[in-house]
């Protein structure tokens, strides 16, 4: 690689893109040589996506140019890009899973013939499966295929097109480590044919090993340009995460009480039936919040899930008060005094369609005064809810409204209202303040720090360092469904926990970066 | 908020009745200002120009080709017997069951005079209805249950059943017959087993095959079932359905048939080599008559071959004459009174159930519900 | 330039009236058009068409009959509905609550006293029905099985079974032959209160009143709501999904049930050919037009009803083909169902910039997903 000529084949300029009350992209220069492997790296909401998603045409940038091999381009589509050589794996494959690998390969070319003559197809995909190591059945469905296996066709897609530029979101996320290897030595090919490459991660090892070159971008900026072999990754996770807190809260110290919750080597599934979490160990006391650092889909959802009962470890205990309850349903946790904030405000935490004093009621309705005897007291309902709405200052036109027509903060002011409301014992709370403006976010974290105040375990899951910094006592960062370390957050400083959530546990860190 | 809106809806189809009742359309009558005392008076004074009004219910439409068919050309020689005297009307695919009270009952309250139903299907809902106008002449089609205004009628369809199983016995090659067949009744019972004698009598090593399809009127499934026997070899199609379909599908395989309810030769074709069909306009001319000067009677009427209510149609080009010879003599021998259903005939486990010499009464007759030698299938009982 | 369906932000009480009253005037501009074509003057059909749904004491009864078991399976319908539980099974519960009535009618009277016989043929049509209705659900609930197919399928079997049962051994003795059952004993006929209009309308009314309150103000509704609406949200908030859902089933196929048997104790009083004429299909559409609510069920059944012994009349005064009937009653449904689509979406058209096709929001979440 390193004795081939440096070309331009791509350069994006100043490209901005607005949504509404975000700057997604700020002025950021991107330029990708022939047969180079480009890294972004960046945060969640740093603005990787929507630069890449301009790229494909999915979006079109409100200022800036794009030129391919220094000819300026306007790139309105998808299939204008791929007009252009330019390609994109998304992390949610687009294939059809009851069509053949080589069905799959061949849906929507333009100059395709009514009936495809398939066999050539096949002995096409044959060649450029044996030429790029991509090995993959053409005859096979998709729904036959492992998820590596998935990911191939879709490379395999792209270079049957004729991408010369392959743009990969978050490849390795869903690939085991042998996959992954494979992954790098598919990549090590194409370039070495002059095609390019720029992935999308937040891994450092990933940047270290497969990358030649590597963008840092921020909230939307770009930060710095490093050649891989110039850089390490204590100096990426500073780049990638080191700013100014916002903003702090006063907070009183931390007086821990009793354990309320254990996790004692906990292992779980994802859906896929893929490791989710493993051998997880942690403890909470009453009192304290114990923040989760992490990048998201790297075990949280399925960690707060573990704890609330709604998913059952595949090993491991799980001990609260304790008490052994690793089999007890959703509904003995809730009973037991464990709340939960989940992730997904609209499609868990709340019921749409229904009136917010029903949502705020949907933990208490069990119970008397809002139901005698089965039968629901709506008189009892209003009142609770009136009492609620005052107290955390839900701003809605009426309790009856339904909860959808509200604001995001105040939908999960109300969440937040009935959770605090019926907790006494352990709040889980995860990305509480997503999405949510400076204001409500600030309340947010109040009424948590509230809570340990009040005696309560909290476990607060986040991915945004600066409310973990503010209000946590001590912060675990996971990885890859594993505990990278737990470090008390008044002493951490960002760098460690870039490299801790680029997948470097503690250990292996030197010992003053911990101390 | 939503049960405004159907407020709202039923509000205006209530205004929009009461407009309606306001606009003069001298199209519609009033039912209710129409009650039979004052028909009664008017039939007192004879007066001539109010003509003697006939409603029909259909269990297909005329178009069937078939049964709904051949009681729509009874009913028009009605009104070119009678002329301005009768008024007829007809509904079609009313379904049997409860619903068709309703439409029985709607028809008396309009001020019909007479009314005939022509599915068995209809029975208990004319009995209910007839008991509440005892001024209107019911006539039910193919049932039992009468009463002071409601007669019964029917034709003894069997006998050229039975004859035109002769032709397809005389002329079937491969020894096997299908059968298509609506509905496990007596009346279908009795016509498979009266053709199947038929078959039998001039070809003792024929064997019927029998599809049973429980509907009347499905021309796909009767087309089907038709298909289905063809695939098991048989090359002459025989029915009791009401559409020509099996009869279509026969001759797209270039086999032969025999036709049901109309002379089916007609509308498919030489293939179909003769029907056994109906010819309601003879009784309902007898009827009507009745009814027009008053000496209508209750009655069960179930007419044979000799009332011309039922025969055979002409055969179709491809019957040789011997064939129609042996036909011409049956005919005779049941006319002069060697009917049928006259021993000795097996059941299908070769049990006798008339013997020699006997004959099976018409309420036997009535209940059939055995198979005879010969049939290749089966009843539920 | 394209052309999209929203999600109305919310529901405007004049949209609410003037959607269905604008859809019903379009629905008879659409069937005059038809009429027209066909000969007929549309006004005096359409007036023969109420004349005949509502125009006499006796006509409004004979709209009444044909409304009470679509009332009860649309109710039945709806709870099932509400469950977005796909249960287009309505017509197989409703023949089993035809066929269980029958049973205890004509096997069981000699065990039951006379006066709790009618009572036992209702119960055991209830009972039939949910059962039915019991089996996609356990089906669903347990094991995942598409609803739709299990649903659908269950009624074919139904309905060929209470042929079997008629055709064979069920069949009267003294019937001739025909098929269908022996008459009922007379304590098992259900009481008749307007002409054929039978005691299942107030079993439709009592049932309306239950539901609206079981839905809206019992525990039980409650959970059944969330259900519903947000099946993720009811699994966190520890409502057992797959428990209620089997008995929301129960009910719906109770309600079913209960119709069939009413309308074998009080119409035809025996099982016989055309004791269904189709009334679970046509539920379905009386449950979407009522938008799942319990009390415009009623409504709307009646209007159906209306509709379809209208219907009638088209061939009864105008003398045209009952196509044309048919075909009529399909062009008045269409904007009906086309309106209540209205009500909840609007059309909107949007001039393509180059402008992305998601929506900001959507942008921000993938972004933040991502």
């Amino acid at each position: 690689m390193d004795n081939q000529q440096l070309q331009v084949v791509l350069e994006m300029r100043g490209i901005t893109k607005r949504f509404p009350g975000v700057l997604a992209n700020d002025k950021v220069d991107l330029t990708l040589n022939a047969g180079e492997v480009l890294a972004l790296l960046g945060e969640n909401g740093a603005g990787k996506s929507t630069l890449m998603n301009v790229l494909i045409g999915l979006y079109r940038q409100d200022e800036g140019e794009i030129y391919l091999g220094g000819k300026r381009v306007e790139i309105h589509s998808p299939s204008d890009a791929a007009d252009l050589g330019i390609g994109m794996v998304h992390q949610n494959f687009k294939l059809v899973r009851t069509m053949t690998v080589a069905e799959n390969i061949i849906l929507g070319l333009k100059d395709l013939p009514f009936i495809p003559k398939i066999q050539e197809v096949t002995k096409r995909i044959k060649a450029l499966s044996d030429q790029y190591h991509l090995k993959v059945d053409p005859s096979a469905y998709i729904w036959q295929l492992s998820v590596g296996e998935q990911q191939r066709v879709e490379i395999l897609k792209l270079i049957y097109r004729g991408a010369s530029i392959l743009i990969l979101d978050e490849p390795t996320a869903v690939l085991t480590p042998q996959e992954a290897q494979e992954l790098e030595h598919v990549l090590e090919i194409l370039t070495s044919e002059g095609k390019s490459a720029i992935f999308i991660t937040h891994k450092m090892e990933e940047v270290m090993a497969f990358s030649d070159r590597v963008l840092v971008l921020q909230q939307g900026k770009l930060i710095a340009s490093r050649n891989t072999d110039e850089t390490s990754p204590q100096e990426l996770a500073r780049l990638m995460v080191g700013r100014e807190v916002l903003f702090r809260l006063d907070k009183e110290p931390c007086q821990p009480g009793d354990t309320v919750l254990e996790l004692k080597d906990i292992c779980a599934m994802d859906n896929r039936g893929l490791p989710a979490l493993n051998d997880l160990s942690l403890e909470i006391k009453s009192g304290e919040i114990l923040g989760i650092a992490g990048v998201a889909g790297n075990g949280q959802n399925h960690l707060a899930e573990v704890v609330t009962g709604l998913k059952k470890p595949s090993k491991g205990q799980v001990i609260l008060n304790g008490k052994d309850v690793t089999q007890n349903s959703p509904l003995q946790m809730i009973q037991s005094g464990v709340s939960y904030i989940p992730a997904d405000r609209i499609g868990m935490g709340a019921v749409g369609n229904m009136a917010v004093s029903e949502n705020l009621s949907m933990k208490g309705y069990r119970k008397e005064p809002i139901t005698r005897n089965g039968i629901l007291q709506p008189k009892q309902i209003t009142k609770f809810a009136k009492n609620l709405i005052e107290l955390f200052r839900i701003a809605t036109p009426t309790p009856a409204t339904r909860i959808k027509f509200l604001s995001g903060g105040n939908i999960q002011k109300a969440i937040l209202a009935r959770e605090i409301d019926s907790c006494s014992g352990l709040m889980v709370a995860v990305y509480p303040s997503r999405g949510l403006d400076v204001g409500a976010t600030e309340s947010v974290r109040k009424m948590l720090l509230d809570q340990r105040q009040r005696g309560l375990a909290v476990l607060l899951i986040s991915e945004d360092l600066d409310e973990l910094l503010s209000i946590s006592d001590r912060i675990a960062v996971l990885f890859d469904g594993r505990i990278m370390g737990v470090v008390p957050s008044e002493h951490v400083d960002s760098e460690t926990l870039g490299l801790m959530m680029g997948g470097v546990p503690i250990s292996a860190l030197p010992d003053e970066a911990v101390s | 908020m939503k049960f405004k809106a159907w407020i709202g809806l039923t509000l205006l189809l209530i205004v929009a009745i009461l407009v309606s009742g306001c606009t003069p359309e001298p199209e519609v009558e009033e039912p209710e200002i129409a009650p039979e005392t004052e028909a009664t008076e008017e039939e007192v004074a004879e007066e001539p120009t109010e003509p003697f009004r006939i409603a029909f219910v259909y269990i297909g439409p005329p178009g069937d080709l078939g049964w709904t068919f051949e009681h729509d050309r009874g009913r028009l020689m009605l009104e070119e017997e009678f002329g301005d005297l009768i008024e007829t009307t007809y509904i079609e695919n009313v379904e049997e069951g409860p619903d068709s009270a309703r439409i029985m009952r709607d028809y008396a309250q309009q001020g019909y005079d007479m009314i005939f139903a022509t599915s068995f299907g209809y029975m208990d809902h004319m009995a209910e209805v007839a008991a509440e106008f005892p001024d209107v002449i019911f006539e039910h089609c193919s049932g039992y249950k009468t009463a002071d205004n409601m007669a019964t009628y029917f034709g003894r369809i069997y006998q050229p059943r039975y004859l035109s199983g002769i032709v397809a016995g005389l002329m079937t090659e491969t020894n096997s017959i299908g059968y298509v067949a609506a509905m496990e009744i007596p009346e279908v019972i009795r016509g498979l087993n009266a053709f199947t004698l038929g078959v039998r009598s001039v070809n003792p090593e024929a064997e019927v095959r029998l599809v049973w399809t429980n509907t009347w009127y499905d021309p796909v499934l009767e087309r089907e079932a038709a298909v289905s026997l063809l695939d098991q070899g048989v090359d002459i199609i025989a029915q009791h359905q009401d559409t020509t379909e099996p009869q279509k599908a026969a001759q797209e395989r270039g086999m032969l048939s025999i036709g049901y309810d109309s002379d089916m030769g007609q509308f498919v074709g030489d293939s179909v080599l003769t029907s056994a069909m109906w010819n309601w306009g003879t009784y309902y001319i007898d009827t009507v008559g009745k009814a027009l000067d008053g000496t209508w009677e209750s009655h069960q009427f179930w007419g044979s071959m000799d009332d011309d209510i039922v025969m055979l149609a002409d055969f179709s080009g491809l019957v040789p004459q011997e064939v129609i010879d042996e036909v011409e003599a049956a005919k005779e021998r049941i006319l002069t009174g060697d009917d049928v259903f006259c021993g000795p005939i097996n059941n299908q486990n070769g049990q006798e159930m008339v013997a020699e010499g006997e004959c099976m009464s018409d309420s036997d007759m009535l209940n059939m519900s055995w198979l005879v030698e010969g049939v290749i299938g089966s009843v539920s009982q | 330039m394209r052309v999209v369906f929203e999600k109305r932000q919310s529901i405007s009480r004049q949209a609410m009236v003037l959607v269905p009253v604008l859809s019903f005037f379009a629905a008879l501009l659409l069937g005059a058009i038809l009429l027209l074509s066909s000969g007929a003057n549309p006004i005096t059909t359409y007036v023969a068409m109420l004349r005949g749904a509502f125009g006499s004491t006796y006509s409004f009864s004979e709209t009444l009959v044909k409304a009470i078991p679509l009332m009860l399976t649309g109710l039945g319908v709806a709870v099932a509905f509400k469950m977005r539980f796909w249960n287009i099974g309505a017509e197989g519960q409703f023949v089993w609550g035809g066929i269980a009535g029958t049973f205890v009618a004509l096997f069981l009277s000699q065990y039951i006293p006379d006066p709790l016989l009618l009572p036992a043929v209702i119960l055991g049509g209830t009972i039939a029905g949910a059962i039915w209705a019991g089996i996609p659900a356990v089906l669903k609930a347990y094991i995942g099985v598409d609803e739709t197919l299990t649903s659908l399928m269950l009624n074919y079997v139904a309905i060929l079974y209470a042929q079997y049962l008629f055709y064979g051994p069920w069949r009267d003795p003294e019937g001739y032959g025909f098929p269908g059952t022996a008459l009922f004993p007379e304590a098992a006929w259900l009481p008749r209160l307007l002409n054929r209009a039978h005691l299942g309308l107030v079993f439709a009314f009592i049932a309306a009143l239950v539901l609206w309150f079981i839905f809206n103000r019992t525990r039980w509704g409650f959970e059944l709501k969330i259900i519903g609406e947000n099946k993720t949200a009811a699994e966190y908030l520890g409502i057992k999904i797959a428990r209620n859902i089997v008995l929301a089933l129960l009910l719906s196929g109770a309600l079913s049930g209960l119709a069939g048997a009413s309308e074998v104790a009080g119409l035809s009083r025996r099982l016989q050919t055309g004791f269904s004429m189709g009334y679970g299909y046509t539920a379905i559409i009386v449950a979407w037009m009522a938008q799942l609510k319990s009390i415009p069920v009623l409504f709307v059944a009646v209007l159906m009803a209306a509709l379809l012994v209208g219907g009638d009349q088209v061939q009864l005064t105008m003398g045209l083909p009952s196509s044309v009937g048919l075909v009529l009653q399909g062009l008045i449904l269409f904007p009906m169902l086309a309106g209540s689509l209205f009500t909840e979406y609007r059309l909107r058209i949007i001039r393509q910039k180059n402008e992305p096709s998601i929506s900001p929001d959507q942008e921000i979440e993938s972004e933040l997903q991502s």
